[in-house]
């Protein structure tokens, strides 16, 4: 392994390149370890590049533009500082160290800034430990594309397909873009022209969201397909449509090395009990990276974890949580990088199995769904049963061990996560803890449980103006039925539905914001836990 | 009459009162056998009777089959046990003994004259079984205006034991207190046409059969256009009254299924789609009608050109597609069915004011009980298995007892009425011969 340090270095063109030419045209010496990269701006450099240069091997990313005031483009640089303020958030969560992102001001004038900035830098990242996600991975072994996709056609029944188009008429997608449809896909890879789909976006325009699975005849488990083909899919096209550059998904692949220590337990409030053994564990998930990641949307992802533990701690129950959990991995496996989702698998359950736990809850159904059912699937002899927190208060309302505490005079909506309900078949659950609330009357939409829509996206994959018409329509219908608060069990539907609400839309956004709120949470409230 | 000289019996036992049942019982009682056709229900005509037309002639169902249950009645050789069940079976071929539960109808059979005045006067509405609950009968009821035999039952669950139709009754023939009563019966061979019932089509929720009003299943759809029906023959939107301009069949509802249904074809619903197609047509020639399927199985003589005729002269539209969701306009009661028009690989929407499902025809669960009386065997759907599907089609694996009609496969009229011919010959044959080797 290489002991130098290398540093990437994005310089905004029109004050820091010119700085750093200055400093060469003038002589001055600074250590080789920088590579440069020149970006328009400084406010161009987003997070994923930072994330994606450290996940690839550097030591240190080294952002520098114009001083504040100076910004060719007037305020990119205060964009900039803000940025890299929340990456360095996230690089504190990994583990990684906000030290090795810096950001610098250097004027075309401070060629000699410049290099002091860079020796800096250097000295201090030789004094550090090499970066842990230098160490990378063996080769992988080739991926025998014909093989997993013939196996695929026969393991999740595309073989028996009867093409009756009945998934192209359930398909979310399918009914605003009529370019699509499952069944055109299938139909293609039976009549030996995939490849052809391996190679555009279509393979990675499902949503997964199982409405198709859950409608077919012939029992053609559609997502479970796409997914194989994911594996052997063009990659290149895959990073043109992941969702916020890359970013989630990246954070989920940098935790499969072994080295990170993750610092990810700062959201546990204070006076919560929590133990280190025991039978019942909390799943946590992606959340503490939520927050940062989507900070600007102000949702507080945060109080999904709290609530969780202070409801199980008002119900007797003292939860272990893993300090360094690492992601479920579920969005690696449907975005077909099975060795990665692999390698969390086999982290996260030795974790588990360690603190002697024999029942998992999680307030994520996209961990819920990948620790039952993909786990289980991939290792033998889990030992542990995996629950959703609605099915575990649910549990507890019911034999009296929970009560609430203070009515919520408000009428709401529930919506059935895709992976809760279509996945996981958990219906009724949800709907006792929201029902169970005294003063609460809960409505339905008229497409519910088993038809219920997706949120729009899943596995930060194509997002765009067809997943936002199926989220507008999604919300208009929620707004419909007049109720005030829309509850969801999954966090990734408040991600998402927030983001289509900030968007510019051609239709007024009071048909369709609503306050949403995480069904642990509302229960949370209800006991004024929060 | 000792039982160690008369070991082979003469008679049989017929159980299931449809077309198949009475077909059977019609064949064996001619030739001279006696014949007890026993009948869960108040009535024997089974399902041919609340359909209107029939494919691919367009008779009038009820009256072709009419004349036949008349003819199961009047037959000196047919026992009619309607209301009756079966108990327990022993014995074997030649000589079964059969104990079958007579329910009561706390009415005396003898003494009802069919006429009607109770059920006047009866304050407890309950919806009519007859009509797929769209019409409305009386706690004391006959199923329908021909019903065979005719005579008046009290529905005990919804029965209020007020006594008002026993102070009306002119001819004294109620009796509040009847006990169900069992019987004995020595027959020489059973014959099974328990017939078919329907898949629950609210399990595929995505049609929403059961929560949007225009919704219906196809035997609904037959009551409504039936003229002796709730609606009196005019096809009327049940949430409004309208009549509708435009009407959507879906096939297959959980029929041809690996998942979430059945694995076999119930073999008769492209063709009754086409027929009510038809007929609605022939009502209202305004409506367009489209028939959403996956394949057309017409495989009967003149059926192909049945279909034709709809498509051709009919103008029936028919779409290769099986829809994904049926919507609904809380407001209007509109529905708007989405899918993909597998000929020209477009996804498209379509608005219509009524939908038809056709739900799988499925073999009856009670069959399973009906089974383990007699020890016969099903297959993983429930139907009775023959002894050899391709040379003993009627027979089974318990010597003596035949099955025919719908419990034995998916088919439609005509076959079913050929099996129970032919298990009525089998079971000719069985008595014919045993007597034969008793005699030597």
């Amino acid at each position: 392994m290489e002991t130098e340090p290398r540093i990437v270095a994005f310089l905004c063109n029109w004050c820091s390149y010119a700085g750093a030419d200055l400093a060469g045209t003038s002589r001055i010496n600074y250590p080789p370890n920088v590579r440069p990269i020149r970006v328009m701006c400084s406010g161009r450099v987003d997070p994923a590049f930072v994330i994606s240069a450290l996940e690839t091997g550097a030591d240190g990313v080294l952002v520098t533009g114009c001083h504040p005031g100076d910004c060719h483009y007037v305020s990119g640089n205060l964009k900039a500082e803000k940025r890299m303020k929340t990456t360095k958030e996230l690089l504190e969560l990994l583990g990684l160290g906000s030290e090795r992102l810096r950001l610098e001001w250097v004027s075309t004038s401070e060629g000699g800034k410049f290099a002091q900035v860079v020796t800096d830098f250097t000295e201090y990242l030789c004094k550090r430990e090499p970066s842990p996600l230098k160490a990378g991975f063996e080769e992988k072994p080739p991926i025998k594309a014909e093989e997993i996709i013939s196996k695929a056609l026969k393991n999740t029944n595309v073989q028996y397909c009867l093409e009756c188009g009945k998934c192209s008429g359930s398909c979310p997608i399918s009914k605003v873009n009529d370019a699509y449809s499952p069944r055109r896909t299938v139909e293609r890879f039976l009549l030996g022209f995939g490849g052809t789909i391996l190679s555009t976006a279509d393979l990675w325009t499902c949503m997964t969201c199982f409405t198709c699975t859950e409608r077919c005849p012939s029992d053609v488990r559609f997502p479970e397909f796409v997914r194989a083909c994911r594996r052997v899919a063009s990659k290149e096209v895959m990073e043109e449509l992941c969702a916020h550059r890359g970013v989630p998904i990246a954070l989920s692949r940098i935790m499969t090395n072994p080295g990170l220590k993750q610092q990810r337990m700062s959201w546990l409030p204070e006076g919560v009990e929590t133990s280190q053994r025991g039978e019942l564990l909390y799943f946590v998930g992606c959340l503490p990276y939520f927050d940062v990641v989507f900070e600007d949307f102000n949702l507080e992802l945060l109080r999904i974890p709290q609530s969780v533990v202070k409801i199980l701690n008002r119900a007797g129950l003292k939860p272990v949580v893993l300090d360094n959990e690492k992601c479920c991995g579920h969005d690696l496996l449907w975005s077909g990088d099975l060795e990665n989702f692999e390698r969390l698998a086999r982290m996260n359950v030795a974790e588990i199995k360690e603190t002697g736990a024999t029942r998992v809850v999680t307030a994520c159904p996209e961990c819920y769904r990948t620790l039952a059912k993909d786990y289980n699937e991939l290792l033998d002899n889990l030992d542990f049963e995996v629950l959703h927190v609605s099915e575990l208060i649910s549990e507890l309302i019911n034999e009296g061990k929970l009560k609430y505490d203070v009515k919520v005079p408000r009428r709401v909506v529930y919506q059935d996560p895709c992976r809760l309900g279509r996945h996981m078949g958990v219906y009724e659950p949800p709907r006792n803890v929201i029902a169970n609330i005294p003063g609460i009357e809960l409505s339905e939409m008229s497409r519910n449980r088993e038809n219920s829509v997706c949120c729009g996206v899943s596995a930060w994959l194509s997002c765009n103006k067809y997943s936002k018409a199926v989220q507008i329509e999604r919300l208009m219908e929620a707004k419909a039925t007049g109720a005030d608060l829309l509850v969801t069990a999954c966090p990734k539907c408040q991600i998402h539905w927030k983001c289509v609400t900030g968007e510019k839309l051609p239709i007024s956004s009071d048909e369709m914001t609503m306050e949403m709120r995480d069904l642990s949470v509302l229960a949370a409230e209800a006991m004024k836990l929060i | 009459m000792k039982m160690s000289k008369m070991k082979v019996n003469n008679s049989v036992l017929v159980i299931g009162g449809g077309i198949a049942g009475m077909q059977a019982s019609l064949d064996l009682a001619s030739r001279g056998s006696k014949v007890y056709l026993l009948e869960r229900s108040p009535s024997i005509g089974g399902r041919m009777v609340q359909l209107d037309k029939t494919f691919p002639t367009m008779d009038c169902s009820i009256c072709i089959v009419a004349p036949k249950m008349i003819e199961c009645l009047r037959h000196s050789n047919i026992v009619l046990l309607t209301y009756s069940e079966v108990q327990e079976v022993s014995g074997s071929t030649g000589n079964f003994t059969v104990r079958v539960l007579r329910k009561p109808r706390f009415i005396r059979e003898e003494r009802c004259t069919g006429c009607g005045i109770c059920a006047q006067y009866c304050p407890v509405e309950v919806p009519n079984e007859f009509d797929m609950g769209l019409g409305i009968r009386k706690a004391i009821y006959i199923p329908l205006p021909q019903a065979v035999p005719l005579k008046y039952t009290i529905d005990e669950e919804h029965c209020l034991k007020c006594g008002l139709c026993e102070r009306m009754c002119g001819a004294e023939a109620i009796d509040l207190y009847q006990k169900p009563e069992t019987i004995t019966l020595n027959v020489g061979a059973i014959i099974i046409a328990t017939g078919y019932e329907l898949f629950d089509a609210r399990t595929r929720s995505e049609y929403g059969y059961g929560r949007h009003k225009n919704v219906l299943i196809s035997l609904e759809f037959e009551r409504l256009l039936s003229a002796s029906g709730p609606m009196g023959g005019h096809i009327v939107r049940l949430s409004d009254g309208h009549i509708p301009k435009r009407i959507a069949f879906i096939q297959c509802v959980g029929s041809r299924s690996l998942k979430g249904g059945v694995g076999f074809c119930s073999s008769a619903c492209c063709m009754y789609a086409t027929k009510e197609s038809i007929l609605i047509r022939e009502h209202e020639p305004e409506c367009e009608v489209y028939i959403f399927y996956n394949d057309l199985k017409v495989f009967g003589k003149g059926y192909e050109d049945f279909v034709s005729r709809a498509r051709d002269e009919w103008g029936v539209k028919y779409i290769r597609a099986l829809p994904g969701e049926v919507a609904e306009d809380a407001k209007t009661g509109d529905l708007t069915l989405w899918y993909e028009d597998t000929t020209e690989n477009v996804t498209k929407n379509i608005k219509v004011d009524l939908v038809v499902l056709c739900p799988a025809l499925i073999p009856r669960a009670a069959n399973k009980e009906l089974a383990g009386i007699i020890g016969l065997e099903l297959d993983r759907y429930g139907f009775f298995k023959p002894k050899d599907p391709l040379f003993a089609p009627v027979d089974t694996n318990v010597e003596g007892v035949f099955i025919c009609g719908y419990c034995q496969s998916p088919r439609d009229i005509p076959e079913s009425v050929a099996q129970a011919s032919g298990a009525a010959a089998r079971a000719a044959e069985v008595i014919a011969s045993a007597a034969s080797k008793e005699a030597r």
